[in-house]
């Protein structure tokens, strides 16, 4: 196989890299997106959560990836107080839940419209380097090895991510930073179609159970453990198979298929680019880290990465201060949520389970116009003030 | 290295489900997942248990 070259090499075939590699190719770049599996999108690893906002911004339209629509969110507290929020209030997890295989395909689709060069069954084995620049990657497509040669490379190669690293960026996170999951579709459960469910407390340490609701009978039914409060092997399968012999509606259901993933729960990573590399997605650490969804927030930063990717390649400057105009630019539009929901998190994984108790409680018997900590605070306060001392930093 | 304690991921499918999170959590980067192939690089490895806790289902012990 003879070396190749391109402006914009995206490495990763994801919702991160798909948007990337699509909002270059708008601007005017060549853009070659490498994906090592054989399916873009399968297999599934995913709760298929997701709001709907976002979806204009990054010039996603609806499609058969939409599998079901919900109303609302139901937060239960161990106790099963419940918590409803609706449409509006709900933060990055409810809107859809999705056929997430076909929501990657459409992406990578869109994507090959706009002029980018896919390639299957391709992976990047190393990077190339010149000097400090990443100027490529060495890729392995269908066991043949050869370069291609880029003067951008995209990191958007997913949590397990290769390329950050050998790029030299800083993107290990602490065990405290990260949740290690595992999921089942289910069928025959008794479910609410019009909510997705969240369950808080010991019944998923510095995590939640989940049931996203699909259509025909489904849902998926999942956990994350904080990796830092495990403390047994397969804790997170112990812990969803008890919560699911618990909850007679579920434990009479059937699992049909099984998936886990790592998900980060880490501030915002301090940095990147460096020169000739931009890093996007679960690669930059960019899921939130309070609901742990990451979607939205790979697409968001893959419109803008894409779009600095075009412009370094037309005005010749990939450097690392060029790309700084990314840098900025997702920091901009989402940086102060994660670092605001990473502090939240790091103050719920430790609360009690009677805390969580009196909190959903509170919140329960009250309509809050806009969800947000400010709110659920306040509303706290007024019924266990002795509650809100924990949070008075929020305050 | 004699002192090492060993370390053993299962990857012929018995009990991993190549989910890829001790992949994404190792400190050394020494774990690879080539879609249903887990390597593992032994002389990197410091035995911190990091992945042991990650992995969802117990697929790796170190004994
Ligand atoms: C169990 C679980 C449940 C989740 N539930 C939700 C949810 O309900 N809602 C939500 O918003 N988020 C959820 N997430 C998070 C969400 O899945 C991720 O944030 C999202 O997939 C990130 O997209 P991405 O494009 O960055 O990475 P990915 O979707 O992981 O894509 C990375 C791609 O890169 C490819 N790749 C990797 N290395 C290479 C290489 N060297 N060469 C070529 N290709 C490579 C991979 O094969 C993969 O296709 C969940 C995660 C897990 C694990
Ligand atoms: S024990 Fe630590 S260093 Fe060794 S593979 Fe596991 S996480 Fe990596
Ligand atoms: S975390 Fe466990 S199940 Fe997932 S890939 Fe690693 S060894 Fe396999």
């Amino acid at each position: 196989m003879p070396d190749l070259k391109t402006d914009v090499l995206v490495i990763g075939g994801g919702p991160a890299g798909s948007m990337t590699a699509k909002w270059a190719a708008k601007a005017g770049a060549r853009v070659l997106l490498l994906e090592k599996r054989q399916e873009i999108g399968s297999p599934v690893r995913c709760g298929e959560g997701m709001s709907k906002d976002w979806l204009p911004e990054v010039g996603i339209t609806p499609g058969r990836w939409i599998n079901v629509e919900v109303e609302g969110a139901r937060i239960f507290s161990p106790s099963e107080k419940v918590f409803e929020i609706n449409e509006k209030h709900a933060g990055n997890e409810v809107g859809y839940v999705v056929e997430r295989d076909e929501f990657d395909k459409q992406l990578a689709i869109d994507a090959a419209n706009a002029g980018v060069e896919v390639k299957l069954k391709t992976a990047a084995v190393a990077l190339l380097k010149d000097g400090g620049r990443i100027v490529g990657a060495k890729v392995k497509e269908f066991g043949q090895t050869y370069e291609v040669r880029a003067p951008v490379t995209i990191g958007a190669d997913g949590f397990e991510s290769q390329i950050g690293r050998w790029a030299g960026l800083p993107t290990n996170i602490a065990v405290r930073d990260m949740d290690t999951c595992l999921q089942y579709r289910m069928t025959n459960v008794d479910c609410d179609a019009r909510y997705c469910d969240f369950f808080l407390g010991k019944v998923a340490p510095g995590g939640y159970v989940w049931v996203f609701p699909k259509a025909d009978g489904l849902a998926n039914v999942g956990i994350g453990v904080q990796v830092s409060q495990v403390e047994n092997p397969a804790d997170a399968r112990t812990y969803l198979d008890r919560w699911i012999e618990h909850h007679p509606g579920y434990a009479k259901g059937k699992k049909i298929d099984m998936v886990g993933g790592g998900v980060s729960i880490s501030p915002p990573l301090k940095q990147t680019v460096a020169d000739g590399i931009m890093l996007v997605g679960d690669a930059a650490r960019m899921i939130d880290p309070l609901t742990g969804g990451g979607i939205a927030n790979g697409c968001i930063a893959g419109k803008i990465c894409g779009t600095v990717a075009a412009e370094a390649v037309l005005s010749g400057d990939a450097s690392k201060e060029f790309l700084q105009k990314y840098e900025k630019g997702w920091r901009v539009r989402l940086e102060e949520k994660l670092y605001r929901n990473w502090l939240a998190k790091e103050k719920l994984v430790t609360l009690s389970d009677a805390t969580f108790d009196k909190i959903i409680d509170a919140l329960s018997g009250v309509r809050l116009e806009k969800l947000s900590v400010h709110n659920i605070l306040r509303a706290v306060r007024d019924k266990y003030p002795e509650v809100t001392k924990e949070f008075e930093a929020f305050l | 290295m004699a002192s090492k304690k060993s370390l053993h991921i299962e990857s012929s499918g018995q009990l991993c489900i190549y989910c890829g999170a001790c992949v994404g959590i190792c400190p050394l980067n020494c774990i690879y997942l080539d879609e249903t192939r887990i390597t593992f690089d032994e002389k990197v490895c410091t035995r911190c248990e990091i992945c042991v806790k990650a992995c969802p289902v117990g697929a790796i012990e170190i004994d």
